[in-house]
């Protein structure tokens, strides 16, 4: 979408306030829900998608006064980012917007918590990218492998002589920005954590076991998303995905495969529906005899999580609905650094060559 | 001296023997001189709040029973350290040369007799009593000046002669200018003005609370001249003696007075000696007792006395005669505190006259004012604004009652009331000043120095009722009050927010944010008036609702916006990580 399109987007929804305005009416912005009750499974693209549920979010009410303020705010910075053809972090942007509000203490926005969802909000309504909104959330993925990057204007930059520093994401991979050559890898292997990632970095597994290995620090935020979904289209690799055994863990790779609630609105581009789970899993924990020690006793947290989990319908199919039962039933989780209790290199040497040889996914 | 034994019983409680065998070897004067304290004048700053009391008292007495409406001037003046000069003046009737001596010089000469009548308490023992201890304190005589409507007017300087308890007048010469009244100077030493809540000034301020009919005004030392104008020229009718009532009387004062009784039966005895007792009353005892009710009063046994107060209690009567006390009246008590303690709002109940054990009749006003300048001002907090604390006047007969405060029936009816229930959140830190009058022919001081009233139970039931009763009353005040606080607060919250979003609809836009602004201001106050119709059908809905119903209603709103709330919360915090 041109930065024009995107501008006239904007200035329309102000025109529709203005027009209540005008008219005497309460003020008030039409936005989808964006929480489990308006999201589904769409079997077709096998991915989660927003339900047409809308609310009101209103001027003239006591409980939506504030944010009805803070969207409005929203909306006219980033009009102005566009304007200004800069790409703004939503950090920055939550610093351009707050300051307080004149006569009174108050700020018109305290932390960026209560700006970020605004700025989804927006999305959903307009139907717009965050790239096009020339947003970027902060990078903080990293890939490691035999791949060649070409950014837009820029020269090519050979992934695979990056070292034990791995090539950051940048916020922005869409294809105008980015281009993807000369892969040679198998399978894209989608690391939960860091230190994992950095082992297998480390031993260049990479180069062993031909994949490209990809973490999104935690929680992936979009372009790692986005990224790994390139690479599943374009190169037609599959993706595995390698998170704790924790519910935690297990809904990571769930937002990998099918996407998230908040960002349901635009999971068409960002989910990756045939990714596998790799691991771990509680069940790992016989099969390799990984040491009791390693396990950690499930909390309240994590079983009223795990208990959650166990009713989206993304994921009723049987093999999950088997762990989840037997997580329960065990009652313990483990972390990926869990197998480093057998030795170091234990995940990178015994661990994940038997799971590919063997087959052993969860869907 | 018949009259002073009498007194004595009254001022000295359980210690009368004691003062009786005193005062034959000393003069009452001489007694008073060894033991000042009996003068009721402990304490530097207390002393000069009872001996303006009792000028004032007497002032007031004297033009009530003259039916003048009382002037009163004040003016006290530091003439060295705790050494003053207390300037009282009246327009009432004013005393003679005959007269003067024995109202201001002679010690306990004034005091009524024991009898059933609403009067005025005396704290300390009366204007000679001041005289005698400016005597004690400065060797000084006090200055009078006095006229009456006829005659010369005149003055003197005046003492006492403690041996003899009688007055020394001195420098008496009549005086050309016309002059209505009674005028007093005298020098006081040992003793301290100070501000508080126990100081001649509030003593004042209160006193023309109970008594709207009085102007009073009072120059403190610094000079501040402080008036507190009448708000009504009605002057309060004068109460009659009357009988005690059959309902409170007990056995052992029913004994004691068929004892003195003039009647040869005791039907007749009970009805000459008794309120309220009729013929129908006594055919229904003597239907009950086991006796003849023909028989001669004197040679009523206990066991008979006492089945008699038994069915008293069956029995029932008619209120005590109203005319017995003069209430201030509500109307009176309105203008009053409107006057004298400016509240926002206010709310007065006078409930009807009743008993206590004694047979003693007894009737309690009420008031309850809440903000605007009601209660005391505390200070202020950090922002500068002023902080108000709680006050609770009480009154017996009309007179202030200013020490003794916890000790108090009228404090403590006060506090047993539960104040959350009539919207009143902390008690003690609102704008509200409660006004508690107590009105008996016999008021039940909790001990001779007339400071607090004890609290029997059926005063404090009356006392309980009327505060309930107005707290009911204020209570839709505070309500209202506290949704105008709303009201208002939301108004400034959308118009805080309006100025943001006009601003980002005007950059959305292009175009002016001013206009905007102004009409999402009028959108504002359309919605608020829109948001109180609402609330008052609702509120129309409510009516015809018992108290209690109210209450639920109200519980289970706040319960549902609560969950509203939290239901926005969760919302908001809902969604994944």
């Amino acid at each position: 979408m041109q930065d024009k399109q995107v501008t006239k987007k904007l200035e329309d929804a102000g025109e529709e306030i203005l027009k209540q305005i005008d008219k005497g009416e309460n003020p008030n912005y039409e936005l989808p829900i964006r929480n489990l009750n308006n999201i589904f499974f769409d079997e077709k693209s096998k991915t989660i998608k927003l339900g047409d549920k809308t609310s009101s979010r209103q001027f003239l009410n006591v409980a939506h006064s504030r944010k009805f303020m803070q969207t409005m705010l929203v909306a006219a910075g980033l009009k102005k980012v566009i304007k200004e053809q800069a790409t703004t972090s939503i950090r920055d942007l939550f610093y351009n917007m707050k300051h307080t509000i004149e006569g009174t203490d108050e700020n018109t926005f305290d932390t960026q918590d209560e700006s970020d969802p605004l700025i989804e909000d927006l999305e959903a309504s307009l139907n717009v990218l965050r790239e096009e909104l020339h947003l970027i959330a902060t990078p903080k993925g990293l890939v490691a492998g035999e791949v060649k990057i070409k950014e837009a204007g820029g020269s090519v930059i050979d992934v695979s002589k990056m070292g034990s520093s791995g090539w950051a994401v940048p916020s922005n991979v869409e294809p105008e920005k980015i281009e993807i050559k000369e892969v040679d890898a198998d399978y894209v292997l989608f690391i939960e954590k860091y230190a994992t990632w950095n082992r297998f970095n480390e031993d260049q597994f990479w180069k062993k076991g031909k994949c490209i290995l990809l973490t999104g620090k935690g929680q992936p935020a979009r372009a790692e998303r986005r990224f790994a979904q390139r690479l599943a289209k374009e190169q037609g690799l599959p993706i595995y995905a390698l998170c704790d055994a924790d519910p935690w863990g297990y809904y990571i790779y769930s937002v990998i495969k099918q996407g998230s609630i908040s960002l349901s609105y635009s999971e068409e581009k960002l989910a990756n529906p045939d990714t596998k789970f790799i691991g771990l899993t509680t069940q790992d924990a016989a099969e390799f005899k990984i040491p009791k020690d390693a396990q950690i006793k499930l909390n309240k947290e994590d079983l009223k999580r795990l208990a959650e989990m166990k009713d989206y319908s993304w994921f009723k199919k049987k093999e999950w609905q088997k762990e989840f039962d037997y997580m329960k039933e065990k009652g313990f989780k483990m972390e990926l650094e869990a197998l480093s209790a057998k030795s170091i290199r234990f995940i990178t040497e015994t661990y994940l060559p038997k799971k590919i040889q063997t087959k052993d996914f969860l869907p | 001296m018949p009259e002073e034994k009498e007194d004595k019983k009254e001022t000295a409680g359980s210690t009368a023997d004691d003062l009786a065998k005193e005062f034959k070897e000393h003069s009452v004067a001489e007694f008073f001189k060894k033991n000042r304290q009996m003068l009721g004048l402990t304490g530097k700053i207390k002393t000069l709040t009872v001996i303006v009391h009792e000028y004032v008292t007497n002032s007031l007495d004297a033009c009530e029973e003259a039916k003048i409406l009382p002037d009163i001037e004040v003016k006290l003046s530091e003439i060295g350290e705790e050494y003053y000069e207390l300037y009282v003046r009246d327009n009432g009737p004013g005393l003679t040369k005959e007269t003067v001596g024995k109202a201001l010089g002679q010690l306990l000469a004034g005091t009524k007799f024991h009898r059933l009548i609403q009067q005025r308490g005396q704290q300390g023992i009366g204007a000679a009593g001041c005289t005698m201890f400016s005597l004690i304190s400065t060797g000084k005589p006090i200055q009078v000046i006095s006229g009456t409507s006829h005659g010369k007017a005149f003055k003197c300087d005046l003492t006492i002669d403690p041996k003899i308890n009688s007055s020394k007048i001195m420098n008496l010469e009549d005086i050309d200018k016309p002059f209505k009244g009674v005028a007093i100077k005298a020098k006081f030493k040992e003793v301290k003005y100070q501000k508080s809540d126990q100081s001649p000034l509030e003593y004042l301020r209160r006193t023309a609370i109970s008594n709207p009919h009085a102007k009073i005004s009072f120059t403190e030392p610094d000079g501040t001249t402080t008036t507190f104008e009448r708000s009504s020229k009605d002057i309060p009718k004068k109460p009659t003696p009357i009988q005690p009532h059959p309902k409170g009387v007990t056995v052992d004062e029913l004994l004691t007075m068929a004892k003195y009784t003039k009647s040869r039966k005791v039907s007749s005895f009970l009805k000459d000696e008794l309120d309220r007792m009729g013929d129908k009353a006594i055919e229904e005892i003597s239907k009950s007792v086991d006796f003849d009710l023909n028989t001669d009063p004197k040679k009523l046994a206990w066991e008979q006395a006492e089945e008699i107060v038994k069915q008293f209690k069956k029995i029932q009567f008619i209120a005590p005669r109203l005319d017995s006390l003069i209430p201030i009246g509500e109307e009176r008590i309105k203008k009053s505190i409107m006057g004298i303690v400016e509240p926002e709002f206010l709310e007065v109940v006078e409930r009807k006259p009743t008993v206590y054990k004694g047979g003693f009749p007894f009737c309690v006003e009420v008031g309850i004012a809440y903000g605007g300048n009601a209660g005391r001002q505390a200070g202020t907090d950090e922002d500068g604004r002023n902080v108000w604390k709680s006050e609770i006047l009480r009154f017996a007969n009309r007179t202030p009652l200013l020490f003794d405060t916890g000790g108090c029936a009228l404090t403590q009816a006060a506090q047993s009331i539960d104040w959350k229930r009539y919207g009143i959140k902390d008690f003690d830190n609102s704008p509200l000043t409660i006004f508690i009058h107590l009105l008996s022919v016999h008021i039940p001081y909790t001990g001779a120095g007339k400071q607090a009233v004890s609290p029997e139970e059926e005063v404090m039931e009356e006392l309980r009722l009327a505060l309930m009763d107005a707290g009911r009353k204020i209570y839709r005040f505070i309500g209202y009050q506290r949704k105008m606080a709303e009201k208002e607060a939301k108004r400034k919250m959308y118009y805080k927010y309006a100025s943001e979003v006009a601003t980002a609809i005007a950059e959305l836009t292009e175009k002016k944010k001013e206009p905007i602004e102004k009409k999402l201001h009028e959108i504002v106050l359309k919605h608020l008036k829109l948001e109180e119709k609402k609330e008052a059908e609702e509120a129309k809905k409510m009516e015809g609702l018992t108290e209690e119903e109210i209450e639920r209603e109200y519980e289970k709103k706040k319960a549902k916006e609560k969950k509203e709330k939290d239901a926005v919360k969760k919302k908001s915090k809902e969604d994944d990580e």
